[in-house]
């Protein structure tokens, strides 16, 4: 038996590699037929040569947003750059950075992406991105084009690694039919929440007063700021001090007591109808949350009346957290010049137009007057918002303080540790990353 | 009587707990078939329905007619039959060799099988990443095609080498005095003789391909050239998503590996015991 092992083996890799060679052939073939424009990749010194560039996003596939890159703009950048083939590739937002890390680590990065804002120092950091004032010549005229608080996003160790693409705030969302039959208005000041709170359970007692979906910073920030607290100083230094501070437990122990008194929905805790479902079918009075909220209410609840205010100031004012993308170019791109070029389109007031009439706002200073922004029914408070928002903090750790702060708000509101014992340990956690 | 009594009870006490975890089951799935008849201002109805009001086909309609579902479908289609042929044909190889020959290194190669099947593929990831691109298969199906090989058959040799060492010696030694050579014996004994195995390790591994997710996504950067679950998890949006044309989508991806399991089920409950008894 033994002797007679050899040629059978043999025999056996020289038919898998046969058949993986046909398949792979095969398949290869038709793969290779299907993209052989989109596949020319030539170095662009000068964009005379025909090149394709690859754009990933977080855009869902079939909203709005995508319909207008898709059909609209990507077609009117092509047309005004007949050279430039533009790549388009959405990616659903939870994987986006797992694919984006593993793309860049493996040596084929697409040329831009627009990443959350927050991610723009840890790619800078990791040396992902080319910094974008050294590689564009015109970079300085965007500098007084744009807003300040979203361009600020993309600088980390003295280059700008990105522009912004669009921006976003929070506002206080209520349910006017039960604010009135509760006889309560939109809060001004944190210190009316508990007695705006008991008014409205006694008036209707299955109502919460107000739904977020967890304790992470996006979402604890904006009652942190307000009670005048922060994560750590302004150079990013040390936590100990700061969010541990009183003013920072004295929000945390806020939200606490909220909490007890079932003012917040338990969906803070991950359980329980989601906050646009609730507030949509009245169980949810109030909400925190930005203007995706107003296509999401209408798309599901297409009578729902939305009301809005800004949100409720503290000892510290009325601080929201700045959010939004960022586009960025990347240091393994072939084609920066045709990516730039793209750059330089989608911050034209004709992209930044019309990518705000499906819900993005824009970054564009001069837009703020047009009569598109001015007469929108929403548009305006956010902008007016935006001028007291804050942003996260700009670090490559940030990814991992968020989930520090965010164990944090449950420990307290499970009621496993006082807001001061979790808090300390977490500025402890943060000060060793800082390190 | 008594006896009988006695047993009526057992029986209906015994049906009454099977159906009770067949719905537990079931719920989800129904659910799924529910709300993907559902138009999207129903989706979050409370309570919610398992059987919608007003049911309407907009779902499948969007799911089907987006960009390329079409596509995703037959890029599916493709990945799933290469990879499964290839590790069909593969692990039967294999798994003979393991059942029937003594070889060096014969225990050394297959305990490294086996340790490749403790391994998440995710701790895999950035390896397989750097060597597609190396091997300049980013963005190719053949890319997916030969990871997806490589990750199914460690479980499929395990599968049918225990299935195989069961199979009667006799029949092998009959035909090899009369002349047959290894190769005739794989084909014409041993082949035939594994078919509930077989038939397992084909589910097991066109399920594989067909659900995966994570190496598709990372890999494949074409639009045209996704997989079915890529292409639908791009339904999902930052803030927004609509459940119904998911579930829509689901339900349309599923159909066909429902209907695999159900046209080879009877091989299926055969094969997936083998090697849980040895003797």
């Amino acid at each position: 038996m033994k002797k007679k092992l050899t040629p059978i083996f043999g025999i056996a890799i020289v038919f898998a590699l046969l058949l993986c060679a046909c398949g792979g052939m095969a398949v290869g073939k038709s793969a290779a037929d299907e993209s052989s424009d989109s596949d020319i990749v030539e170095p662009a010194e000068v964009v005379a040569e025909p090149v394709t560039i690859t754009f990933w996003h977080t855009y869902n596939e079939i909203s709005p947003e995508n319909e207008m890159l898709m059909n609209t703009l990507i077609p009117l950048f092509e047309a005004e750059h007949p050279n430039i083939k533009v790549e388009s590739l959405p990616v659903a937002y939870e994987d986006f950075r797992t694919k984006l890390f593993t793309s860049i680590s493996g040596g084929v990065a697409p040329d831009l992406a627009r990443i959350d804002i927050i991610w723009t120092p840890e790619l800078a950091d990791m040396g992902a991105l080319a910094s974008i004032d050294e590689e564009m010549s015109d970079f300085a005229d965007y500098m007084d084009l744009l807003f300040a608080g979203p361009l600020a996003t993309n600088f980390w160790n003295g280059h700008y690694y990105g522009l912004p693409l669009d921006t976003n705030t929070k506002l206080w969302f209520y349910n006017k039919a039960l604010y009135d039959s509760a006889g309560i208005t939109a809060p001004a000041s944190v210190d009316e929440m508990l007695d705006q709170c008991q008014m409205l359970k006694a008036a209707n007692p299955d109502v919460y007063y107000f739904a977020t979906d967890g304790t992470w910073a996006w979402v604890v920030l904006p009652w942190i700021w307000s009670f005048g607290g922060d994560i750590t100083d302004v150079e990013v230094t040390t936590a100990t001090g700061y969010l541990n501070g009183a003013q920072t437990v004295a929000a945390f122990e806020f939200l606490k007591e909220l909490y007890d008194q079932g003012c917040i929905a338990p969906v803070i805790m991950g359980s329980g109808i989601d906050t646009f479902a609730g507030y949509g079918q009245d169980v949810y009075a109030s909400l925190d949350n930005g203007p995706w909220t107003f296509p999401i209410v209408e798309s599901q609840f297409p009578d729902k009346e939305i009301s809005i205010s800004p949100f409720p100031a503290g000892a510290g004012g009325s601080i929201n957290v700045v959010g939004g993308e960022n586009i960025v170019l990347f240091q393994q791109s072939e084609n920066k010049e045709a990516a730039m070029e793209f750059l330089r389109f989608v911050l034209s007031k004709k992209y930044q137009e019309k990518m705000a009439e499906v819900g993005q706002l824009p970054v564009r200073v001069d837009l703020i007057e047009s009569d598109f922004i001015k007469n929108h029914e929403y548009y305006g408070m956010f902008l007016e918002q935006l001028k007291t928002s804050k942003s996260r903090t700009a670090h490559p750790k940030w990814s991992q303080m968020d989930e520090i702060i965010t164990n944090a708000g449950q420990l307290i509101l499970r009621n496993e540790k006082s807001a001061q014992e979790a808090l300390d340990e977490a500025a402890a956690q943060i000060d060793e990353l800082l390190k | 009587m008594k006896k009988i009594f006695k047993y009526c009870i057992n029986q209906v006490a015994f049906y009454l707990v099977l159906i009770f975890f067949a719905l537990i089951t079931a719920a989800p799935f129904l659910y799924m078939i529910g709300t993907s008849f559902k138009g999207q201002s129903f989706i979050f109805e409370y309570p919610p329905k398992f059987i919608p009001d007003q049911p309407t086909l907009r779902n499948f309609i969007v799911a089907w007619t987006s960009r390329r579902f079409d596509k995703f479908f037959l890029n599916s289609v493709v990945v799933t039959l290469c990879s499964t042929i290839s590790v069909v044909f593969l692990s039967s190889l294999m798994a003979y060799g393991f059942s029937r020959f003594q070889f060096r290194l014969k225990g050394f190669l297959n305990g490294s099988i086996r340790i490749f099947m403790m391994m998440p593929a995710m701790t895999l990831i950035i390896p397989q990443f750097i060597l597609a691109s190396k091997l300049d298969l980013i963005n190719t199906l053949p890319g997916v095609i030969l990871v997806y090989i490589a990750q199914n058959i460690p479980l499929c040799v395990f599968l049918l080498t225990g299935f195989m060492q069961q199979l009667p010696r006799e029949l092998e030694e009959a035909a090899e005095i009369d002349g047959a050579s290894p190769w005739e014996i794989y084909r014409t004994i041993i082949m035939p003789l594994s078919k509930p195995a077989l038939a397992t390790i084909a589910i097991f591994s066109s399920l594989g391909a067909w659900d995966e997710y994570v190496w598709a996504m990372t890999i494949l950067n074409d639009p045209e050239k996704r997989t079915l679950p890529v292409g639908i998890a791009a339904f999902h949006g930052q803030y927004l998503t609509d459940w119904g044309v998911v579930f829509a989508a689901s339900l349309i991806a599923i159909t066909p590996i429902i209907l695999l399991f159900i046209f080879m089920q009877k091989y299926f409950i055969k094969g997936i015991m083998a090697g849980s008894l040895k003797g």
